[in-house]
């Protein structure tokens, strides 16, 4: 069954929310094995569930809320998000309800994991990063390159 | 006795909308719909090259931005008085139509239905039945919905590359043909879709269910048959009449609609003259008359919007759009105040069946008026009919495989001049105003249907149609107003909808 998606959330108008954009920036520079691929869903909400189609793995970047210090990157597990009310960011309907879509949806699941950093601010129409977002992106990368490296 | 205010927020993906409610007692005596977010298409457009709207304004909204891109290339074809091939023509329609086919379907069974399955209905006897079929992730047609809705748009990245946000609409027609690949492929998008429609939705075939004409052969129909009670459709008109849904949330009674779809047929005769599939038209409410719509009627107010103040109301070719935050007066929304013939007026799938006289429609707006439930049952009725207009377009492209997809204009630019674009969204009449001067847009007004709907109070005072439709509704729990949620997704305005008492700081959510 497929390979494996990297999945950037985010929109990059809005503060820390474009960390997921910025990212996915940085992925497209590097190389990857040849069944990896990396998508930009930025607001796309139920229509991101395509990305999570056809492939046995899918890490998902996006900025979080509540799940540590400002500048901490987290690995986290869907099961994890269940139960926590909290929007994860500013855009659309949030992962746990996309994720709670794509569960109900006929067909293969594959296995998910979220990578991303407790931000600052979302800041409505204030493109760039706050610094310590800005100083998570480095430890990111390393995250998601380990986790291709599984 | 007792006024307390509540506060709804309305978060959409497009921007952010709230109401602010007086409640006396239980009874809503104040409605204020307040867009809360300035976004600025409007200046972004002016002194940008023409064409650029064909890039920008798709970007207004994630849902119906082949709608908007629509009414941009009408607006810029007027100017620069350019010929549309049919074949173009139906590559538009099939595009606009999937694309509402997918909205209409998400509003009705992602959001609307779900509130039946609301903790306060426990005691009732559809509670079982309801919980079923539309409670999120778990209810069979909640599903259904989920998995059938989001094929449908890829109609649109088969023909115009990508979806949403798609520029592939120009002056002239659309950037590709419709070759017999695409043709096959919406086909069969097309035909999965309407399996499950007829299947789960309806509990029979196209054809019977639009045969139904008038209120009688409905309610007959209902009760004809379990799988007519028990489909979707049946669900929710059973549930929605047993919660008192039909005698809710009606507004103003005057309904406008800008026409849907160009007929193909007619591609010779330039817009606005060019005949539509579905008829426009203005019903007054008062009178019952239905008369031709005419876009000079058309002005905005922004007595009570954040803007530059001016007095009464001004067409789209002399509006005005100069932000001029005022948080502590009176005025309080980012929204204009549209009026047509100076009358507070609705839009959307109700307005647009009445008007085009759907005779169901018709027949159950006789009957009871346009109130939550037939707002709700007119979106549902427009997809069986959209499913059916859809397939007619397919094969009319399949008949016609030569037909040029675009006549390039003789001129490179769009000369100077003024035009409009006035099209039929998912939510109703969308309208792009553009004037150019010396090669670069001088001016770009957009009235979208929301702003109709959710209008704030013009110069005279008067609500507009969500404000109006609230005044007088009583609720069991002003802690918990279900039944406001019910009335305001008949509007279909929303995505998540989370409640908070402004006196206590509490915050609350409409469920779920």
């Amino acid at each position: 069954m497929g390979g494996r998606h990297i999945i950037c959330f985010g929109n990059e108008l809005h503060g820390d929310d474009g960390f997921g954009p910025r990212i996915y920036t940085e992925l497209c520079q590097l190389a990857w094995a040849s069944d990896a691929e990396v998508f930009n869903a930025g607001i796309a909400g139920l229509d991101a569930l395509r990305f999570l189609e056809g492939c046995r793995q899918a890490i998902l970047v996006d900025a979080l809320a509540n799940f540590g210090k400002p500048g901490d990157v987290c690995l986290v597990r869907p099961e994890e998000l269940a139960n926590r009310p909290q929007r994860l960011s500013g855009h659309g309907l949030g992962l746990p309800y996309l994720l709670e879509a794509f569960k109900s949806l006929r067909g293969p699941v594959p296995e998910i994991l979220i990578v991303g950093v407790e931000v600052t601010a979302a800041k409505p129409f204030s493109p760039g990063l706050s610094a310590k977002t800005e100083q998570a992106v480095p430890t990111t990368l390393q995250l998601i390159r380990s986790l291709l490296s599984e | 006795m007792a006024r307390r205010t509540i506060q709804i927020d309305l978060n959409r993906v497009e921007g952010d909308l709230d109401f602010q409610l007086e409640l006396e007692g239980n009874t809503v005596v104040d409605a204020r719909c307040i867009g809360s977010l300035y976004r600025g298409f409007e200046q972004i457009l002016v002194t940008r090259k023409p064409k650029d709207s064909l890039v920008i304004t798709p970007r207004i909204c994630g849902i119906c931005g082949t709608a908007q891109l629509n009414a941009a290339v009408l607006a810029l074809e007027q100017i620069g008085r350019i010929p549309v091939p049919p074949t173009a023509i139906r590559i538009r329609n099939l595009c606009l139509m999937a694309e509402t086919v997918q909205s209409d379907l998400r509003q009705s069974f992602l959001f609307f239905t779900a509130d039946f399955c609301h903790p306060k209905y426990s005691q009732r006897g559809f509670y079982e039945t309801a919980r079923a079929a539309f409670l999120p992730f778990k209810g069979s047609v909640h599903r259904g919905a989920l998995e059938h809705s989001r094929h449908i748009v890829e109609i649109i990245a088969l023909f115009g590359g990508q979806w949403p946000h798609s520029s592939y609409m120009l002056p002239g027609g659309v950037t590709a043909p419709a070759n017999s690949r695409h043709i096959i492929d919406s086909l069969s998008i097309l035909n999965k879709l309407t399996r499950w429609f007829e299947q789960d939705v309806i509990g029979t075939g196209l054809d019977n269910w639009l045969a139904l004409e008038t209120a009688d052969d409905f309610f007959s129909w209902l009760a004809a048959k379990d799988a007519h009670s028990d489909s979707a459709i049946g669900l929710f008109s059973l549930i929605g009449r047993d919660i008192g849904l039909h005698r809710l949330g009606f507004g103003t009674p005057h309904m406008l609609s800008y026409g849907a779809y160009d007929d193909p047929d007619d591609a010779e005769t330039p817009p606005p003259q060019r005949k539509h599939l579905f008829r426009a038209g203005f019903l007054d409410g008062d009178t019952g008359e239905l008369k031709p719509f005419e876009q000079a009627e058309i002005t905005e107010h922004v007595r009570y919007s954040w803007f530059q103040p001016y007095a009464g109301g001004r067409h789209p070719f002399q509006g005005q759009t100069i932000p001029d935050y005022q948080p502590h007066s009176d005025r309080y929304t980012w929204c204009k105040a549209p009026r047509y013939q100076n009358k507070v007026v609705q839009c959307g799938p109700l307005a647009d069946a009445l008007i085009d006289g759907e005779p169901l429609i018709r027949s159950l707006y006789q009957l009871e008026g346009g109130n939550a439930w037939l707002r709700q049952f007119a979106r549902l009725r427009r997809t069986a009919r959209l499913l059916q207009t859809m397939r007619t377009t397919l094969h009319q492209l399949a008949a016609h495989p030569d037909g040029p997809h675009m006549v390039s204009p003789v001129e490179k630019e769009i000369p100077d001049g003024e035009g409009f674009g006035l099209v039929t969204a998912a939510r109703g009449a969308l309208g792009h105003w553009v004037q150019i001067t010396d090669g670069a847009i001088s001016r770009y007004q957009v009235i979208t249907p929301t702003a109709w709907n959710a209008s704030p109070k013009d110069s005279e005072g008067r609500r507009g149609h969500w404000e109006s439709s609230l005044i007088g509704l009583t609720v069991d729990d002003p802690d918990d107003p279900v039944e406001i949620g019910h009335i305001i997704r008949s509007h279909d305005p929303c995505l998540v909808c989370t409640v908070h008492l402004l006196d206590t700081g509490k915050r609350l959510t409409v469920w779920p």
